[in-house]
């Protein structure tokens, strides 16, 4: 117990101590990211139209980012969500061509749909998650591809009527959703909801259950197989209002759209302090997870850092984000 | 003794309308293709402890968890009250409706949910019908906690992981004892913990059973825990429930004996 806590500062503090510290972790990471930038680059970054950018740019990666925390929390991850993304928002997309703006909610169905397919294989079939969500990131991509037929499906707000051969949806209500304040404020209410969901119902309580010792779950009778289908389609869900809000923001619905970002979700989740083992886990912390995430490459184009070096120093601030604060002394076997 | 045991053999079966409160009959469990336990037979009064002591892989898991619905008998019937369940519909969740509880040797709990989480384990109460009902919950769990005279768990929003083993075996037995209103199967109970908390799990028993009419299955190794605590004690050796020793009428070296060389 001491040796794993004599980390750090852990010379001259106490284990209940360095757990607190732990606890802030990701918060004492977003001051210190900010700060960094602020000097760096002083106005140009510390501006209002800046900020206002990165509450542009934040709310996908949270909403996948929250999506991830569902899943990782019971010990098992997700990488099909950026195919899912993509997936779910040409299925809105086209569900608006077809029903009109009601039609958006299929690509929630749609989201939801990929998720219950990899719940049911991973429970039912007992393939692990990592490796099913694998085949389903390149399976729901490939779909992606066959139904756009590499084309994207642009939302307008009717000023400009695009050419015969394109496919389009006038729809400026969706257009201004996607912009600064209302992007935000659909993020902040989604967020509410998630953090109600997460930390405050028995399904919430059941996910970090399933993550502590899922053995147990069944031993007493309950039933854990429905249960991560369950899990897989309310990530998915998450996944699909996100590509609402993704569709909302980029104007279209493109077949590249998501490409590797399931790797920006699971390093915020990771960066707000959530063991990729399960079991714990936190709403907020995850949110300031994606937020740090979107600010350091923010922070890194206005210092003019090339964007392969961004990506470098992303890296390094994901080891070093989750070295100070994974407690060790809690985690039997590193895999 | 003796005219207890006599009883049996006088009364006739028609009129005498009390069937055992649990009897296993002849009940058989393999594990691709080896037999783990060939004819497990036993009964079970209401509010007694009986014992169940073996070698290792003699069969006593395997016989408490075929009792508990881990898995069903590949063979065999087991009556609840008079009444023979049905094998294909025997599950723990159904077990535990009827209020069969186990407190396992690794004791089975959620290293990092709360004690009334772990306590209220696949029956937390709700509240609008999504959440969990926490008031009521920290109540019923102090209760338990009383019941058993725990004093020491003093925040219930702490995971369990941060209380002591001690600490962790009262939280286990209090869900089996809270649940498990007809019989509580222990096992192991007392392997990992010092004399001290043996004393205290030991005391918790006798007083549930006293109290409540609780019956318990107890499986130990500890012969003297065995014969301080059951009523009567059932020897496993080879997947076979060989003999069957009263209360106090057995010596020790004797049920060695019986375990080690099935005579």
């Amino acid at each position: 117990m001491t040796d794993g806590s004599k980390t750090m500062a852990g010379g001259f503090l106490s284990p209940r101590q360095m757990e607190k510290l732990r606890d802030f972790v990701p918060f004492i990471a977003i001051a210190l990211v900010i700060l960094l930038f602020w000097s760096i680059s002083g106005d140009r970054f510390m501006s209002i139209r800046n900020w206002t950018f990165i509450a542009q740019q934040t709310p996908v990666l949270m909403l996948l980012a929250f999506a991830q925390l569902i899943v990782v929390t019971t010990g098992s991850i997700d990488i099909s969500i950026g195919s899912s993304l993509a997936f779910s928002a040409f299925v809105g997309a086209i569900g608006m061509l077809w029903f009109g703006d009601a039609g958006l909610l299929l690509g929630v169905v749609a989201g939801a749909f990929v998720g219950m397919v990899n719940g049911l294989v991973i429970s039912l079939l007992k393939i692990p998650s990592f490796v099913t969500t694998l085949a389903m990131l390149i399976i729901v991509r490939a779909l992606v591809i066959i139904i756009s037929d590499g084309t994207s499906i642009y939302m307008t707000d009717g000023s400009v009527s695009g050419g015969t051969n394109i496919s389009s949806v006038t729809a400026p209500w969706l257009l201004s959703m996607g912009k600064f304040p209302a992007i935000f404020i659909v993020a902040a209410v989604v967020a509410v909801f998630m953090w109600i969901f997460y930390e405050k119902t028995l399904f919430g309580q059941q996910l970090k259950a399933v993550g502590g010792n899922e053995k147990v779950l069944r031993l007493v009778g309950i039933n854990v197989t429905a249960f991560k289908i369950k899990v897989f389609a309310a990530a998915g869900v998450m996944v699909g209002i996100a590509a609402c809000v993704n569709l909302a923001r980029a104007g279209a619905a493109t077949p590249q759209a998501g490409l590797m970002i399931e790797l920006d979700a699971i390093a915020a989740v990771a960066l707000g302090g959530t063991p990729l083992t399960g079991g714990y886990g936190s709403v907020v912390k995850t949110i300031i997870g994606a937020l740090t995430l979107t600010v350091v490459r923010n922070g890194l184009t206005i210092a003019g850092v090339p964007p392969s070096w961004s990506q470098v120093a992303l890296g390094a601030l994901l080891i070093a984000a989750i070295a100070i604060s994974l407690n060790r002394s809690k985690v039997d076997v590193v895999k | 003794m003796s005219q207890g045991k006599q009883s049996f053999v006088v009364t006739d079966p028609d009129t005498h309308s009390n069937p055992p409160l649990l009897e296993v009959e002849n009940v058989s469990k393999s594990f691709g293709g080896v037999q783990a336990l060939r004819t497990g037979s036993f009964r079970l009064e209401k509010g007694e402890v009986i014992a169940v002591v073996g070698a290792n892989g003699a069969g006593k898991s395997t016989l408490i968890k075929t009792v508990a619905g881990v898995y069903p008998p590949d063979s065999g019937e087991i009556r609840i009250k008079g009444e023979p369940i049905d094998l294909n519909d025997h599950s723990v969740s159904r077990m535990r409706e009827r209020g069969i509880e186990v407190v396992y040797q690794d004791l089975a709990l959620v290293p990092n949910m709360s004690a009334p989480y772990n306590l209220f384990l696949g029956r937390t109460p709700r509240k609008w019908g999504i959440f969990a009902d926490n008031r009521s919950m920290r109540a019923k769990t102090r209760e338990v906690l009383d019941q058993l005279n725990v004093k020491t768990v003093q925040d219930l929003s702490r995971p369990i992981s941060d209380l002591s083993g001690g600490q962790q075996q009262s939280i286990a037995i209090g869900r089996a004892i809270a649940w498990g209103k007809e019989i509580v199967i222990l096992d192991e109970p007392t392997a990992a913990l010092g004399p001290n908390e043996t004393a205290e799990v030991e005391r918790m028993v006798e007083e549930v059973r006293d109290n409540h009419g609780t019956s318990f299955i107890l499986i130990s190794h500890n012969l003297e825990q065995v014969q301080r605590l059951a009523d009567r004690i059932i020897v496993i050796h080879h997947g076979v429930t060989s003999q069957e020793f009263e209360r106090g009428r057995v010596t020790a070296d004797r049920l060695v004996k019986a375990i080690t060389v099935g005579v």
